[in-house]
């Protein structure tokens, strides 16, 4: 049995992932990554705009469509033409949504934390390709879905965020409120390859620069 | 199965991740008050329904969550090409097809 560490793993998916079974052969590996959640809007087009936001994060945003760029502290996923998620280490939201704030002050834009909304979970295994084709009618094909590439798709009968991390893993945002009905899912498929659930990992994202 | 092609997230998509969401084109009247009932209406109900090219909005609900336009066929399901709101379709007749 793997104990379930509450201080690190904060979701409603701790109560589901307490009766999985360890696997020491497991194939596939399932991890909450916990990070501060801002969602960013704004013109692509004004150069107000996209200088404010370099200001803040010493990042520039993605313009190309199912894009990310990544710094030592903050990721950036494209999410739409004027839509962004960004990805701060816990605790930091506040700050960095309140740097945006003021650096956008006045401009036609828009930083909402929406940290309590979503949950980061990070699959990986040599069953990942199997488990993902069950849930995900997207090719997450390697070729086609390549490191720093985001999709944003459906998983099973939920809405789904994916990124390729550089190690192959999987990174999955989900609504938190639906993080039961997403493990629930996530155990059944899994059952044939044996599912392990890792301590959360409380370090910067692991997504690799825009592709 | 229909595979889409998002013109935001620029690549085919399944259709499981659009909605549809009705005829393309249709400019709200700038002053309704000034319109009779029957010109109101047929505002807000009466569409053209063609067999053949229809141009339509669909919207990306599980991706960029943005609409779009598609030029369809309705007859056979072929969806011509996609464009981005405040654009015009570059196929707009259809043998056959009443428009
Ligand atoms: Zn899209």
């Amino acid at each position: 049995m793997i104990k379930c560490h509450s201080e690190t793993i904060r979701t409603p998916l701790c109560d589901a992932v307490l009766a999985i079974t360890s696997d020491t052969n497991a194939g596939i590996y399932m991890r909450e990554n916990t990070f501060g959640h801002l969602n960013l809007r704004g013109n692509p087009t004004d150069k107000a705009f996209l200088s404010s936001i370099e200001t803040v994060l010493a990042l520039n945003l993605p313009l190309i469509p199912c894009s990310s760029v990544r710094s030592d502290v903050f990721s950036v996923y494209w999410l739409g033409p004027s839509d962004w998620l960004l990805m701060v280490p816990i605790g930091t939201e506040s700050q960095v949504a309140a740097d945006l704030r003021d650096s956008l002050m006045g401009q036609h834009s828009a930083v909402v934390d929406i940290s309590s909304a979503q949950a980061l979970v990070n699959l990986s295994g040599v069953k990942l390709p199997e488990l993902l084709q069950k849930a995900i009618v997207y090719d997450c094909d390697p070729t086609h879905l390549p490191v720093g590439k985001v999709v944003q798709t459906t998983f099973a009968k939920t809405g789904v965020t994916l990124c390729r991390c550089e190690d192959g893993s999987i990174d999955l945002i989900i609504c938190r409120s639906f993080s039961d009905y997403f493990t629930l899912w996530l155990r059944d498929a899994s059952a044939e390859y044996g599912l392990a659930v890792v301590d959360a990992c409380l370090s910067r994202p692991k997504v690799s620069a825009q592709t | 199965m229909l595979q889409i092609y998002c013109p935001y997230c620029q690549e085919l998509r399944e259709e499981t991740e659009f909605s549809y969401s009705g005829e393309a084109h249709i400019a709200r009247p700038l002053e309704p008050q000034q319109l009779t009932d029957a010109q109101w209406a047929d505002y807000l109900f009466f569409r053209t329904n063609p067999r053949g090219i229809h141009h339509e909005m669909w919207y990306h609900a599980s991706g960029c969550r943005r609409y779009f336009n598609a030029t369809r066929n309705t007859q056979t399901y072929e969806i011509y090409e996609t464009y981005p709101l405040g654009q015009q379709p570059a196929l707009t007749c259809d043998i056959g097809g009443k428009r």
